[in-house]
């Protein structure tokens, strides 16, 4: 069994990551695993069990170098246990008692070297990390986590501000969407535009139809001459089958035109109603244009109504007036209180 | 023959200028125009046969277009059929007292324009 190219990639990408990517802190931790799979069996070792095992092909066909390592792994393992059925019981206790030591040391070994090649971590500044005070950084933390931060405070508000709109309690902001006349101007407009480009649809097939008709007129007439022909020379020459089989073909497809051209004559009058119908846009932009012109009117009328004549200022109000339902009014005793309070 | 179509909706003309062209016109035979100062101005410069215009439009309505080119002018005689949605007895009556021959309510048919425009034409 050979490898797929595929394989081969799978292969070559688990190793690139053994070589290229230690100062990537991502890929750090399957590392080790890799270097001990690699220091304990050879490229040629590796190849030959992707090959023999199936398990291996279909792990391996996922290029991926995540993918890849555990195919490895599981190679390393089948390949030990088939040296196991070949070593004494005692000699394997010993190897296994040495490689989980080697190992573990290996492991610790990694693992201070990935903690030593990850910026500012080693053992010296965890240590004071740990001894330094955490109480302060972590209160500022919980306490910058519970308030919101200000696209979360915007969200709130508009929550709110529509909630508000929606029971009436707020009018809708005055911009450009939500102005009436604006936007029923707007769909009146933009509707005619639609409207003529369904209208240069309609035109299309129309002209197309027209063109076919056209066509279908010309074959039918050529249809009839070869009829015509066929007739003579069948007649002519009896013996001749093609003469008679044709001209049998010419007058079976006869038909076809003429009912090509009744089909389109009953597509365009389709084409024609719907053409008529489009009134209807026009008829509706015009009751469109009605209510355009009552809330005109009104906004005019209102603007009178309330228009001031005379030459008036804004004037400071009083915000509690006598009479005014509010918890904020002050009565006589609390007037008393606050000035006995205050002693001037 | 030549007809003017005026209407403020491009898409109304098309309709118009389709009837016009079922009933065995061509698109050189007619011309439009969106207002009635438009219509005014190519009524100066071609003779037209019969005028097809809208009532409701901006800068010059129909019922004044009508006014004036019933005032004076090459087309004074020309026929004029108002298209329109203003269907009340009232404005009928003040199209017709203003010059125009015929008047369809819109939504309109192919066959009621073209009885209105062979009436208009026959006389």
């Amino acid at each position: 069994m050979s490898m797929s190219q595929e394989e081969i990639e799978a292969l070559m990408s688990g190793l690139d990551i053994q070589e290229d990517e230690p100062s990537t802190p991502e890929v750090q931790e399957p590392e080790p695993v890799i270097e001990e799979d690699n220091t304990s069996m050879s490229e040629n070792d590796i190849a030959d069990l992707i090959a023999q095992t199936d398990v291996a092909t279909d792990d391996s066909a996922d290029s991926s170098p995540e993918t890849a390592t555990p195919a490895i792994e599981t190679q390393a393992e089948s390949a030990a246990e088939e040296a196991i059925s070949e070593e004494s019981i005692d000699e394997l206790i010993n190897n296994i008692e040495e490689n989980d030591e080697s190992t573990a040391s290996e492991d610790s070994e990694n693992i201070d070297d990935i903690l030593a090649s990850i910026d500012g971590m080693d053992e010296t500044p965890v240590e004071s990390a740990a001894a330094a005070p955490v109480s302060a950084p972590v209160e500022n933390a919980s306490v910058a986590a519970e308030r919101p931060s200000e696209p979360e405070k915007e969200a709130i508000a508009k929550d709110w501000t529509d909630g508000q709109i929606d029971q009436g309690v707020f009018p809708f902001p005055v911009e450009k969407n939500t102005k009436v006349v604006n936007q029923l101007s707007e769909v009146a407009t933009d509707s005619e535009e639609k409207a003529s480009k369904i209208f240069d649809v309609l035109s299309f097939v129309l002209d197309e139809n027209n063109e076919i008709q056209k066509n279908s007129k010309a074959l039918d007439e050529f249809l009839s001459k070869q009829i015509v022909l066929l007739d003579s020379l069948s007649k002519k020459f009896p013996n001749i089958a093609s003469f008679k089989s044709n001209l049998e073909l010419a007058q079976s497809l006869q038909p076809m035109p003429s009912n090509i051209i009744d089909r389109t004559n009953a597509e365009n009058a389709q084409l024609f109603e719907a053409m008529e119908l489009m009134q209807f846009h026009d008829i509706n932009r015009q009751k469109i244009e009605r209510v355009m012109s009552v809330i005109k009117k009104l906004s005019t009328y209102l603007n009178n109504l309330f228009e001031d004549e005379t030459d008036y200022h804004d004037v400071a109000t009083a915000k509690h007036i006598h009479g005014d339902v509010n918890s904020n009014l002050v009565d006589e005793q609390d007037l008393d209180a606050l000035i006995a309070e205050f002693g001037n | 023959m030549k007809i003017l179509i005026v209407d403020d909706s491009s898409t109304m003309r098309r309709i118009i200028g389709n009837v016009v062209m079922q009933l065995g016109f061509s698109r050189d035979d007619f011309d439009e125009a969106e207002d009635g100062v438009k219509a005014w101005k190519i009524l100066g410069e071609s003779q037209y046969d019969i005028i097809l215009t809208d009532w409701n439009m901006p800068n010059m309505n129909g019922l004044e277009l009508v006014q004036k080119v019933r005032a004076g002018g090459n087309h004074q005689k020309v026929p004029i059929i108002m298209i329109t949605t203003e269907g009340g007895k009232g404005e009928v009556i003040t199209a017709l007292k203003a010059g125009v021959n015929n008047y369809i309510v819109k939504p309109f048919s192919a066959e009621i324009l073209k009885e209105k425009l062979d009436g208009v034409l026959k006389k």
